[in-house]
């Protein structure tokens, strides 16, 4: 029997000599197991290589002593016939050098028949674990006492319902099967298991095209429509397919969902459902394997078939397609799920998060604090004009005494006035011109009265600061004689020195007459040691500097203790008896308000000198 | 002694002074109205019959030193009345003791000065009845000899006669001429009307 050059070529033996850990080696120093592996394909063709390649894994790995692999492949999807088999068995033995392994696995179901036909002549008596065939190809009778097996049971309409229940307006479901020997099995079989579905959806069957027709027709298909890639090995041009890459370019190209039946497809362009373990597969069978290996018989051994896992989805593909996750099964597993932004910037994000609530707490706090400032500042100003009110009530407590002797005096004037008038009256032949000149009087003093009350109660008055224009002459006028009957009765002598013209500021009249009040008294204050032949004031005002008013107050007192000199406008610093130390501080306050500024020094000759500057006015406009 | 009764006036409130010389001129006094103590005191005539009606609160000269300089001014009571914006009670205390007639307080009710400075002005016509008595006195007895004005001091000393004649250095009969004498030129009939004469001059003194 020959076997043909392609053939030994395409056959793959792998070696694989395999050190277990140190502490396995000296506990169990004993000869490597050897292992035969049967491919029924290609290594590379899915799904097959996929559960070999898990099963490889794990039997490596677990197994407590060396493992001797020897891989065969067949290549079953290019020999179409089983008269090349035996050519085949001497390649095997010869490879195994006529010593029957610890252990044959066959992998897929064509691997198995071959081992079946093939028996007798390849190790008879070597246990055997057929892995990954469907349980409907390998019926337990075809087994002998020496064969196990660990099979897929594949639930072929779950493939179906499974896309029915993510779409199920699902129209048309195109099947993407090979024209393999296996594949035409499976062909039979889905169009078997698929016959229940003909009344919900249109079934078209791919398996006599090449690829690129089912990727053309992939490309045109209609709205609800699917595909279902069940398994392509081999296109019907015979080009055998290493299945992932064929996927990969269908998935590209297509109109349409693409559902698969294997782990394996997931991750390569398939929506994902019920899929076939081909991890679990290799895991089991390596659970098997090990126990043949250690000795148990493998009749003995009837390991369950394989199932569905749960099903498991590619996020990519649901959101490509937009399937809800909310249709799939309750067990469903999602994989590649896109790091949503809460996963891939979770950090900038919590950073973010905590940094906004943050600022907005410093924000609000911000404009809470210039609340607060506005607030505090309208309650300093209304504090201001309390302050500066009650200052001018006690100012004029202080003086009250005069205050009334200067409504005394036209009081007096008009009751004399008037019972000249009736005495006149009541004579035989009453001097009219006399009386008249009463009654003028009388008119003319109620006048002077009503002045004195009018500029008291505009001191008692409380209110807000206003604007007006101010004539500061005529301020200290009025100021000086609302304080008449105060220097007189104090010995006091005042003298004027208004500088000719209109010095018109423009502020609160009430508040500039609270300051020269306050300078004046502070000024009669301060001569009560005076002797009463020296006691004087002197007002005036200068032009000074062009666009100012210099206001001085100047008396002959006992002048500022040099001690005193860095405290007297600070607020509750008082040199005297009775007072509340707030004179000054409130009247260099009320100055600033009025963009001037006061000032205290000790004159040349002896004395204080207080006085305040304040910006004037181009003139021409009325006084107050 | 014929002059009129003149009120002087002094306040330096120019309203009130207007006010209360119409008032008191409308009642027939002659007012001289002052707004200025000083000038009052410089015009001032301490020989006239009359009151002075004084503001107690004045610039310069208030009014109790107005009072003491009229009193100072003559050895007189010019009779002053008070008129005041502030009735404290030690000033006005003060302004009595020093012989104020009356302390009124502003505003002044008519009747109230009128009264007062009717009481000012018989006050002022007995001052000067007493100061003319006085004068006429004096005068009397500048016309008495030294020896008489000897005796005229022993007798008001309660001295007899012939105890007189003794300190003199001279005889009982001598004496009782000199004092005959003295008696009729000072017009006395009594010892009793010579001491109480005598005590008046020694007051003025």
């Amino acid at each position: 029997m020959a076997v043909s050059s392609s053939m030994i070529g395409t056959r793959i033996v792998w070696w694989s000599v395999v050190l277990l850990s140190l502490l396995a080696v000296e506990s169990r120093a004993g000869e490597p197991q050897r292992v035969l592996m049967l491919h029924a394909f290609g290594h590379a063709y899915s799904p097959w290589s996929d559960m070999a390649a898990s099963f490889r894994a794990e039997i490596i790995k677990r197994s407590p002593r060396p493992i001797n692999l020897y891989e065969v492949s067949l290549d079953t999807t290019r020999a179409k016939d089983t008269s090349d088999d035996g050519p085949f068995t001497e390649y095997i033995k010869a490879l195994l050098s006529g010593q029957p392994p610890d252990l044959i696995v066959p992998v897929g179901a064509p691997a198995a028949f071959f081992l079946q036909r093939n028996r007798a002549q390849l190790f008879p008596l070597a246990p055997m674990l057929i892995l990954g065939a469907d349980i409907r190809r390998i019926p337990g009778a075809t087994r002998t006492e020496h064969d196990t097996g660990v099979l897929l049971d594949l639930d072929l309409p779950a493939y179906v319902e499974n896309i029915l229940q993510l779409l199920p307006q699902t129209k048309n479901l195109a099947v993407v099967v090979g024209n393999s020997p296996v594949e035409r099995y499976w062909t039979s079989e889905l169009r078997r298991a698929f016959e229940q579905f003909a009344d919900r959806v249109n079934i078209t069957w791919f398996n006599d095209l090449t690829l690129s027709e089912m990727e053309e027709r992939a490309a045109r298909m209609p709205a609800q429509s699917v595909i279902f890639w069940f398994l392509l090995s081999e296109d019907a041009a015979g080009v055998p397919y290493s299945e992932d890459r064929a996927l990969e370019a269908m998935r590209e190209i297509s109109a349409v969902p693409i559902f698969g039946m294997g782990d394996y497809q997931l991750g390569r362009g398939i929506v994902g459902g019920p899929l076939m373990q081909t991890k679990a597969l290799g895991q089991q069978g390596a659970d098997v394997a090990l126990r043949i290996l250690k000795g148990d018989k493998p009749s003995s051994l009837d390991p369950p078939s394989v199932r569905f896992g749960p099903p498991a989805y590619d996020s990519r593909e649901l959101q490509r397609w937009g399937i809800s996750e909310a249709r799939l099964p309750h067990e469903s597993v999602v994989h590649f799920r896109q790091p949503s932004m809460w996963e891939q910037y979770r950090w900038p994000i919590l950073a973010v998060a905590a940094i906004i609530p943050f600022q907005s707490i410093l924000i609000g706090y911000v404009l809470f604090q210039g609340g607060r400032r506005r607030e505090a500042e309208a309650e300093a100003a209304l504090q201001r004009q309390e302050v500066a009110h009650l200052m001018r009530v006690s100012l004029l407590g202080e003086l009250s005494g005069s205050i009334a002797h200067e409504i005394n005096q036209p009081l007096t004037a008009i009751l004399s006035n008037a019972q000249a008038a009736l005495h006149l009256l009541a004579q035989k032949s009453p001097d009219l011109a006399e009386i008249r000149d009463a009654l003028q009087e009388i008119v003319h003093e109620d006048d002077r009265a009503g002045e004195v009350i009018h500029r008291l109660r505009s001191l008692l008055k409380k209110g807000e600061r206003k604007g007006e224009y101010v004539n500061i002459n005529d301020l200290v006028r009025s100021t000086i004689s609302l304080l008449n009957s105060e220097l007189i009765g104090r010995d006091i002598n005042v003298r004027l020195d208004l500088q000719n013209g209109e010095f018109v500021t423009r502020g609160d009249s009430v508040q500039l007459q609270q300051v020269l009040l306050n300078l004046v008294m502070n000024a009669m204050d301060a001569m009560t040691s005076t002797p009463p032949t020296q006691r004087s004031i002197l007002i005036s005002t200068r032009e000074e500097k062009a666009g100012t008013v210099d206001v001085r107050v100047k008396d002959r007192g006992h002048g500022i203790p040099p001690k005193l000199n860095d405290h007297v406008f600070e607020p509750f610093y008082t040199s005297k008896d009775h007072g509340l130390g707030l004179g000054l501080a409130l009247c260099s306050t009320i100055i600033q308000a009025h963009q001037g500024k006061l000032t205290l020094v000790n004159g040349e000759g002896g004395g204080a000198i207080a006085g305040f500057s304040l910006p004037v006015q181009k003139a021409a406009f009325g006084t107050a | 002694m014929t002059d009129t009764f003149i009120v002087y006036l002094v306040d330096d409130d120019a309203g009130v002074l207007k006010a209360l010389s119409r008032l008191l001129r409308g009642k027939g006094y002659d007012v001289r109205p002052y707004l200025s103590p000083r000038v009052f005191l410089e015009e001032h005539d301490a020989t006239v019959p009359g009151c002075a009606v004084l503001d107690v609160s004045m610039p310069g000269l208030d009014g109790l030193e107005l009072q003491r300089a009229l009193t100072v001014a003559n050895g007189f009571h010019r009779p002053v009345v008070f008129v005041t914006g502030k009735g404290d009670i030690p000033t006005s205390v003060r302004a009595m003791k020093a012989g104020a007639i009356d302390f009124l307080t502003k505003p002044v009710k008519d009747v109230d000065l009128f009264e007062a400075v009717s009481r000012a002005e018989a006050r002022d016509a007995e001052m000067r009845r007493l100061q003319s008595e006085l004068e006429s006195m004096q005068a009397k007895v500048a016309t008495l000899t030294p020896r008489e004005r000897e005796v005229l001091t022993h007798v008001v000393a309660g001295r007899l006669n012939k105890q007189i004649a003794g300190d003199l250095g001279t005889v009982e009969k001598t004496i009782k001429v000199h004092r005959s004498r003295m008696m009729e030129k000072l017009g006395i009939r009594t010892v009793a009307d010579l001491v109480r004469m005598a005590e008046k001059l020694s007051r003025t003194k």
